[in-house]
């Protein structure tokens, strides 16, 4: 039993030290984005702590020599496309599952050609799509070509999602509203979403942070009007500096304020079923 | 027959788009490979010369050779990394609550910018970053370590950081979901903390190990950014490869480089699919 808890101990520091692997960088970040400006550089030690790269990624600071950010309307068409992949593929995804509760022939082909989606490196999607905006003579846009593969990547998660959630679904409550005469329509808005709905948030979530985060696929199919994750890309080629750092810090604290939406609105959700279980359950007695 | 019809309908958004955005792009690319590439541009006439040119050139087959090194390192990386960690949190964290909480902070990190992460690594590496920093002022060495950044190491370091996640989830998620009583009984029936690992613990977890090796071997090799980023540009994967040729216009060069990663990743995956059956283990 002694070895047991020694290498329960070993392990636990392992995890530990694990944990500092993944978040070192950021903090050591964070740090470096509080740096003097615009002299500092990117790297130790802190000159003197100021909010001078933060300034500068909204535009606040003074002209110098380090170029500003080229967000603003990068930013913009990021949201919207992130936006737009979401809505579609969610849909699809739900439908999709749909199909999936009930056994059909070539059920097995159809699940491994939209997983592939997901699993197919993005550089080789966005060649093969840009040999054929080329042949067909169809112009390459953040909006056209890069939104649909940017779907094909999302969609498969959603898919998973809704799944998942399928899985684990009583069917019986679908069948009594449907024996009872409601229409099938009615059923899936009144009787269906609602049990789905936690699982219809995720596979947003999923859906609208890969595609605002997607890179590799919008890359050669994005045209000339760039995307957020493109116009960092494009900084990255020459010096970096400070004003970087400040936006990463920005951007992670973005995505976590997407997380937190999320789980407030799941909990929501699940305190409105609760609540909602607990009238009937009055109504009955 | 009824039932029939509705779930092709159901389906048929999702097939269209798969077969005219997914399927179509690969087919392509594998078509162009055999086109005839001229300076700026490529015609419909079949020829293999770009995949003779591909293999007999020490640049481009190299990349190959090294892209498999660095990602067969990483994945082992990972691996040894990963499963301790997964081990871990499935095996000896008995609160529920607190195995979620350890497992979302290994995500979290996934949910910031890609580029962002790779980015953080700079000031970490350099020769004037923390780790320089740190471990000369706890005294273990007198000079700052020069190969950690701009090396074929600062991208491994990069790489393993960036998706390691992905092997300890699914391996975490196979040995929780281990029955505890098994172990219990092996305990009682006098089997050793290794055997208790090696006969139950190690075999059940391996689907969640396959899984995971899938996720690195395709994100990995369609890797181009963190190589160039980590680098400086002196480290040339097939993605880097795929980029600089779609770049000047060499599109047939571009689609056998493509084709050639393609051929890689779905040999590799065909194996491990072989192994285990993914859909079960939804």
């Amino acid at each position: 039993m002694d070895k047991v808890v020694s290498l329960r101990w070993i392990l636990g520091i392992f995890t530990a030290l694990f944990v500092l692997f993944l978040y070192g960088p950021f903090i050591v970040m964070g740090i470096l984005s509080f740096q003097q400006g615009p002299e500092g550089g990117p790297q130790f030690p802190i000159i003197e702590w100021s909010s001078y790269w933060y300034q500068h990624v909204f535009g606040l600071a003074p002209p110098s020599r380090v170029a500003p950010l080229p967000i603003g309307e990068a930013l913009i068409r990021s949201l919207t496309l992130a936006f737009a992949t979401m809505v579609v593929s969610t849909v699809m995804g739900v439908l999709t599952a749909q199909a999936f509760r009930r056994p059909f022939k070539g059920s097995a082909v159809v699940f491994y050609s939209v997983i592939l989606g997901m699993i197919v490196p993005g550089v080789l999607l966005g060649l093969g799509m840009v040999l054929i905006a080329d042949q067909v003579g169809v112009a390459r846009n953040w909006w056209s070509t890069a939104f649909v593969l940017h779907v094909v990547y999302t969609y498969p998660f959603a898919f998973l999602v809704m799944l998942a959630i399928f899985n684990r679904f009583d069917e019986s409550v679908e069948e009594a509203s449907l024996s009872l005469g409601v229409s099938p329509a009615k059923t899936f808005r009144k009787v269906t979403f609602p049990i789905i709905f936690p699982g219809v948030l995720s596979a947003m979530l999923f859906a609208f942070t890969l595609s605002y985060d997607e890179f590799p696929r919008t890359l050669f199919t994005g045209g000339s009007d760039v995307t957020m994750p493109i116009a960092i890309y494009g900084t990255f080629a020459v010096e970096i500096h400070p004003n970087l750092f400040a936006f990463g810090v920005l951007s992670t604290l973005f995505s976590f304020s997407l997380l937190a939406i999320y789980g407030i609105l799941l909990t929501l959700s699940v305190r409105r079923q609760r609540q909602r279980a607990s009238g009937l359950q009055e109504d009955i007695s | 027959m009824k039932s029939n019809k509705r779930t092709w309908l159901l389906l048929s958004p999702g097939i269209t788009w798969i077969l005219f955005f997914l399927v179509a792009p690969l087919i392509m690319m594998i078509y162009v490979s055999f086109w005839t590439q001229t300076t700026f541009s490529i015609k419909p006439e079949l020829t293999v010369t770009s995949w003779v040119n591909f293999f007999s050139s020490d640049t481009y087959f190299g990349a190959l050779l090294r892209t498999i090194r660095i990602w067969l390192t990483v994945l082992f990386v990972t691996l040894l990394v990963g499963y301790p960690v997964a081990l871990y949190i499935g095996q000896f964290i008995k609160n529920k609550t607190l195995q979620t909480a350890l497992l979302v902070t290994c995500v979290i990190p996934f949910w910031t910018s890609f580029l962002i992460r790779v980015l953080a690594w700079r000031p970490m590496l350099g020769k004037e970053g923390a780790i320089n920093i740190v471990l000369q002022k706890i005294g273990i060495i007198d000079a700052p370590i020069e190969v950690l950044l701009f090396t074929e190491l600062s991208v491994i370091i990069g790489m393993v950081q960036i998706y390691v996640v992905f092997m300890v989830g699914p391996i975490a998620f196979m040995i929780g979901r281990i029955d505890g009583s098994l172990i219990e009984s092996a305990r009682d029936l006098g089997a050793s903390s290794w055997t208790i690992f090696r006969r139950i613990i190690l075999p059940l977890s391996m689907p969640g190990v396959i899984v995971g090796a899938i996720f690195v071997t395709v994100m990995v090799l369609g890797e181009f950014a963190t190589a160039s980023a980590l680098s400086g540009r002196k480290v040339n994967l097939l993605g880097n490869i795929i980029i600089t040729q779609v770049g000047s216009l060499k599109w047939a060069f571009a689609a056998v480089a493509g084709v050639v990663l393609t051929i890689v990743m779905a040999t590799f995956v065909a194996v491990m699919l072989r192994i285990v059956n993914l859909r079960n283990q939804l």
